[in-house]
């Protein structure tokens, strides 16, 4: 079962498998490959804010650090805080000549669920709420220790499992989807926003600014550390 | 000027030309060998395309197109009220109403979401493949453009998923209103699902083509 499991998780991705021979590789740390194109560029110091683009397809080699790991840290906490709350709180409350009815996501999801739509469910409780908390989770798991300058335990895992669930991370498609939902449903009742979608703003807002460094700096900086191995 | 620079950028090396593979995953730049061979820093397998890229792209993109279709015809939510009755709605008649109730900003994203998006997606990504697999030197900047274009706005079409299961949650008056989800929605959320992964499997690299590529 177990074994099971893990070549899964090894076929996903995930985690790393050790069962084949595949050799480690020798590094030319020097050198940058362009992610799109395969462009080869010598590495060079960016500062704060400089962003060099490849200059033959235009994709993104590298981003100068404008938060420091402490900055991110931050940011991983307030996300953390903000992503609770949009939880735990209505995001909006109907008003139906009287009948008042508040909802969280939760009960969204729990209603769709018990309406039959089990597939539907699944997948907006995934990418709303599980990889956006699996993100935020993976973040400080990785960076507190980092801020003290070591490294986390599982760091590789971690940082390879952050890359899979960001791309499925949906925060800010919800919070779209949740305005919409409110339109839509002001002809019906009124419709008064909850603390949960202004959460989920905030949350939108903290993602994108934590993700805008990208996972090579983490890599980067966790390999510049003096017990990496 | 613009051949110049046209002309100085097609002449860069790049990694495959140079024996080197640069790790998909953690950005680190490593010497090829005989074998088939690990990132020593994030343990991520290397490879100077991904495997199967195109083949894996193409089934994708067939089950995408063919989700597309009951995506589009069968209801993704229904409604009952004592004023209207009961009603089935797609996501086309869904941009319908919400154009008449005069949101039309809103009713444009939706537009833009659910139906140009996965089009969008769905043609874009055909091309791509099918120009990287005559290894096309047709116009590979504006392709490589729109490949980051794809990857950007491709899990904004989840808006549609999200709305229904918003108002199935909401709308729960019993017997006055309420909003059920229905088939439909399962095949869109399928549609989304798969056009990411499309994008996903599709190497952008493939679009470069050089010596070490062959078929």
């Amino acid at each position: 079962m177990h074994a099971a499991v893990h070549r899964l998780l090894a076929g996903s991705g995930l985690i790393a498998s050790h069962e084949d021979d595949a050799a480690q590789a020798r590094v030319r740390p020097g050198l940058v490959a362009c992610e799109e194109c395969d462009a080869v560029y010598s590495r060079r110091a960016l500062s704060g804010g400089d962003v060099a683009r490849c200059t033959r397809c235009g994709a993104v080699l590298g981003r100068g650090r404008w938060l420091s790991v402490d900055g991110q840290l931050a940011l991983a906490v307030a996300a953390l805080i903000v992503f609770a709350m949009g939880n735990v709180a209505d995001i909006v409350t109907l008003d139906l000549r009287g009948v008042h009815a508040a909802v969280t996501l939760h009960e969204s999801i729990t209603a769709t669920w018990t309406a039959g739509e089990h597939v539907v469910a699944l997948l907006t409780a995934a990418t709303a709420f599980a990889f956006p908390l699996t993100v935020i989770l993976l973040r400080l798991y990785v960076l507190a220790p980092l801020a003290a300058g070591r490294r986390a335990r599982g760091f590789v895992p971690a940082v390879r499992a952050l890359r899979w669930v960001t791309r499925w991370s949906m925060v800010e498609v919800f919070m779209f989807g949740t305005l919409v939902a409110i339109v839509k449903s002001a002809g019906l009742a009124t419709v008064l926003p909850g603390v949960g979608i202004y959460s989920y703003a905030a949350l939108t807002l903290l993602l994108a600014a934590i993700q805008s460094s990208g996972l090579h700096s983490l890599w980067q900086r966790a390999s510049e550390l003096p017990s990496w191995p | 000027m613009a051949v110049t620079e046209r002309s100085i950028a097609t002449a860069l090396p790049t990694a495959a030309a140079m024996g080197l593979l640069g790790c998909e995953c953690c950005g680190l730049v490593c010497e090829a060998g005989p074998g088939a061979l690990r990132c020593p820093r994030c343990q991520f397998r290397l490879h100077a395309r991904k495997p199967d890229s195109l083949e894996r792209t193409t089934a994708y993109l067939l089950a995408a197109a063919v989700l597309y279709v009951p995506a589009n015809t069968l209801p993704i939510m229904g409604t009952s009220s004592v004023v209207f009755g009961h009603e089935q709605h797609t996501i086309i008649g869904g941009i319908v109403e919400l154009w008449h109730s005069g949101s039309w900003g809103l009713a444009l994203i939706v537009l833009v979401a659910s139906i140009v998006v996965p089009i969008l997606k769905i043609a874009a990504l055909s091309l791509l493949a099918f120009t990287a697999h005559r290894r096309s030197r047709w116009r590979q900047a504006e392709r490589a453009s729109l490949y980051r274009l794809l990857e950007a706005v491709g899990h904004w079409s989840m808006l549609d998923v999200f709305v229904v299961v918003l108002l199935v949650g909401m709308v729960r008056f019993g017997a006055f209103a309420s909003v059920e989800p229905s088939v439909g929605l399962l095949a869109f959320g399928a549609v989304v699902v798969a056009t990411m992964l499309a994008s996903a499997s599709f190497d952008p690299r493939l679009i470069w083509p050089d010596s070490t590529d062959h078929d």
